[in-house]
């Protein structure tokens, strides 16, 4: 049997897993994907790497008692067994008092993340795009590291109400460090992409060799409040921090930064600037993503700051059930609109500022102001009368993406970007912010 | 009443005009917190102008020299002798930069060697309104990485008559308050409540 099955394949095996259901309730999800990999360091291939793989997971529940099994052969006998697994560990199992039934049968977008240029690479393809990667920088007398990896699979669902969903995707990613030979300089790039003819890491790897070079001989300056100009790659690790806390119960129950006192939350409140819009949207063309979540519910163009007012927060389905609200899944996708501002006109308009291209090592200080301390890397660079004057030593921050959004003074356009902590891809712009606060210096490069 | 106005000291050495948001932060704290008519804009005297004499409150700040002409020694002099209190804050972060040095160096001219001390971390200065018990609170810029990272957990001043003239600090308040006071709704504990004890102090005491 094939890792990746067509839609009507994977409908077929699950309507065969569900014959064997004798529970109340039954829902049966699946996965298939290949993976594959090319690591390089100190200027050589080190790594090269696949993975194929696929996992069924059935979920058996006997009124609101539960249980959970998964395999990996998918035969008729080990289907039967796995259910009859699930069922035995349901008899077994607690009550959970916030058990919800499973959906019936949803209406879903079209989406497509799936493109065949992706599916279709192969060692030689990856060797061919590092090559000419690792060729620029041996050529400059830099040293590389970086990765490439890229997969493509897809995922259903099925259970007994009839529902049935399936989202195939494809994605590449792309990370590489520059240095200097003395170590002294350093830069950095990160792309990714659903489509594999959009990467050019010849281009990529340009910008990294630009940022290494230009940041060696970095001068320390006195940590402070400054005007920044950050790049997506390092905004993004920031805003992410927003979107992970958007869950209404924790905001409800007193526990993130959108609780108010008094058991409320910050729905409706102006919580940052007015030219910040934050929502998902599975059809994008752009960052496409799957048009249903995990429990099958199905992802809509939600917005969840529009105008800097929070609009939506995320609810499961039993909270929305408790509280009387709409069951918004978390999001598949994330998109921050943005400004006309170009990076070279923000870097023209600064009179004392700092250019940050990365942000790394991102730890929360404070969850109820998302308060983050961590670092800038890979090259930081200090504007002064509109120019970049010198590369500067890197800095400690402590600072709120809430803060920082209220400071905002402009936004250039969104770009995909792949946040450096948790490898997802975003839609976020380039933006110029007041008052950042830099803590301390750092030694690193 | 007469509004409290801000008065921030130029000085001729070194450079004076730092922190340029901090002032309008400190008076927003006056107007959140206490009964202390405010004027909204801060006022900026030269420390040789007779103006400094009309002030009850100074600030005082930098990241250089301080090193006073004869009359802006005198005038300091005579103005913390005469019941004026001056908030100085070295606005660099690490312990014995040029400001700290220099300035501490200047007072020892001015008052005495011994005039500038540390204080207790239960003067009144700490509790005169809001309660801070284990003396100044400390910055996000203390551990700073220059080097030294220290946390200077006590102030100095000057007394005079057992009041306090000049109130001064290496922890760089200045820096820590100097943003937007809009922003303060987003932070957890806000930051400039010691910022109200000290003019508090400077007004009462």
């Amino acid at each position: 049997m094939a890792t990746i099955l067509t839609e009507a394949e994977a409908k077929a095996l699950l309507t065969k897993v569900l014959s064997y259901s004798k529970a109340d309730e039954c829902e049966v999800n699946i996965l298939g994907e290949e993976r594959g990999n090319l690591r390089y360091a100190r200027n050589e291939v080190s790594t090269s790497g696949s993975l194929t793989n696929q996992n069924l997971q059935v979920q058996s529940a006997f009124g609101k008692k539960v249980g959970v099994a998964t395999i990996d052969e998918f035969d008729d006998a080990s289907l039967e067994k796995v259910v009859r697994r699930a069922e035995e560990l349901a008899r077994l199992a607690p009550e959970n008092p916030e058990h919800v039934g499973v959906l019936s049968p949803q209406q879903y977008l079209k989406s497509n993340g799936y493109v065949d240029a992706t599916a279709n690479i192969t060692p030689d393809i990856r060797a061919e795009a590092v090559a000419k990667s690792l060729q620029l920088a041996r050529d400059q007398k830099l040293t590389a590291a970086g990765f490439l990896q890229d997969n493509h699979g897809y995922r259903a669902m099925m259970n007994s109400k009839g529902l049935f969903a399936y989202y195939p995707s494809s994605n590449v990613n792309f990370s590489l460090t520059v240095r200097t030979d003395d170590g002294k300089g350093s830069g950095y790039v990160a792309r990714g992409y659903n489509d594999f003819t959009k990467l050019d890491t010849v281009a990529a790897t340009r910008i990294a060799i630009q940022k290494a070079q230009g940041s060696a001989e970095a001068r320390a300056i006195e940590p402070g409040k400054y005007t920044v100009i950050l790049e997506p790659t390092a905004a993004v690790v920031l805003l992410e921090n927003i979107y992970f806390n958007l869950d209404a119960r924790s905001a409800d129950e007193g526990r993130s930064y959108f609780s108010k006192t008094g058991g409320k939350s910050r729905l409706g409140d102006k919580i940052v600037d007015e030219r910040v819009t934050i929502y998902t949207d599975p059809t994008n063309a752009e960052l496409p993503s799957s048009p249903w979540s995990g429990d099958g519910r199905p992802q809509e163009k939600t917005m969840w700051i529009e105008k800097g007012v929070v609009k939506n927060l995320t609810y499961s389905r039993y909270w929305a059930q408790k509280t009387g609200k709409k069951a918004v899944p978390n999001p598949t996708n994330v998109i921050m609109l943005g400004g006309n501002a170009s990076l070279e006109e923000m870097i023209r308009t600064t009179q004392r500022g700092i250019l940050v291209t990365k942000l790394w090592y991102i730890r929360e200080v404070d969850p109820q102001t998302i308060l983050l301390t961590g670092l800038t890397r890979d090259g930081t660079f200090y504007i002064e009368d509109g120019k970049i004057k010198y590369p500067v030593k890197n800095f400690r921050f402590n600072e709120s993406p809430i803060i920082m959004l209220n400071n905002l003074e402009s936004l250039g356009k969104p770009e995909r970007v792949v946040s450096t902590e948790t490898d997802q891809n975003y839609l976020v712009p380039p933006m110029k912010i007041r008052e950042f606060t830099f803590t301390s210096l750092s030694d690193a490069v | 009443m007469k509004p409290f106005i801000f008065t921030r000291i130029q000085y001729t050495s070194g450079d004076w005009d730092t922190d340029q948001r901090m002032p309008s932060n400190i008076l927003h704290s006056l107007v959140e917190y206490t009964t202390i008519p405010v004027d909204q804009k801060e006022k900026v005297v030269q420390l040789s102008s007779p103006d400094l004499f009309r002030s009850p409150f100074c600030y005082m700040s930098g990241h250089k020299l301080v090193e006073f002409s004869a009359q802006e020694r005198d005038h300091f002099k005579r103005y913390v002798q005469n019941g004026g209190f001056v908030f100085v804050d070295d606005c660099n972060h690490d312990i014995d930069a040029l400001f700290a040095r220099s300035f501490e160096q200047e007072m020892a001219r001015t008052f005495g060697p011994k005039a500038l001390q540390k204080i207790p971390n239960n003067h009144p200065l700490y509790t005169c309104f809001f309660k801070f018990d284990e003396g100044p609170p400390t910055t996000s810029f203390e551990l700073n990485g220059w080097g030294d990272d220290l946390v200077h957990d006590y102030l100095k001043a000057i007394m005079i008559n057992g009041r306090i003239g000049v109130l001064y600090s290496n922890k760089d308040y200045g820096c820590e308050w100097d943003y937007d006071f809009r922003n303060k709704r987003f932070l957890a504990e806000d930051n400039t409540k010691f910022g109200v004890n000290i003019i508090t102090y400077a007004l009462t005491a």
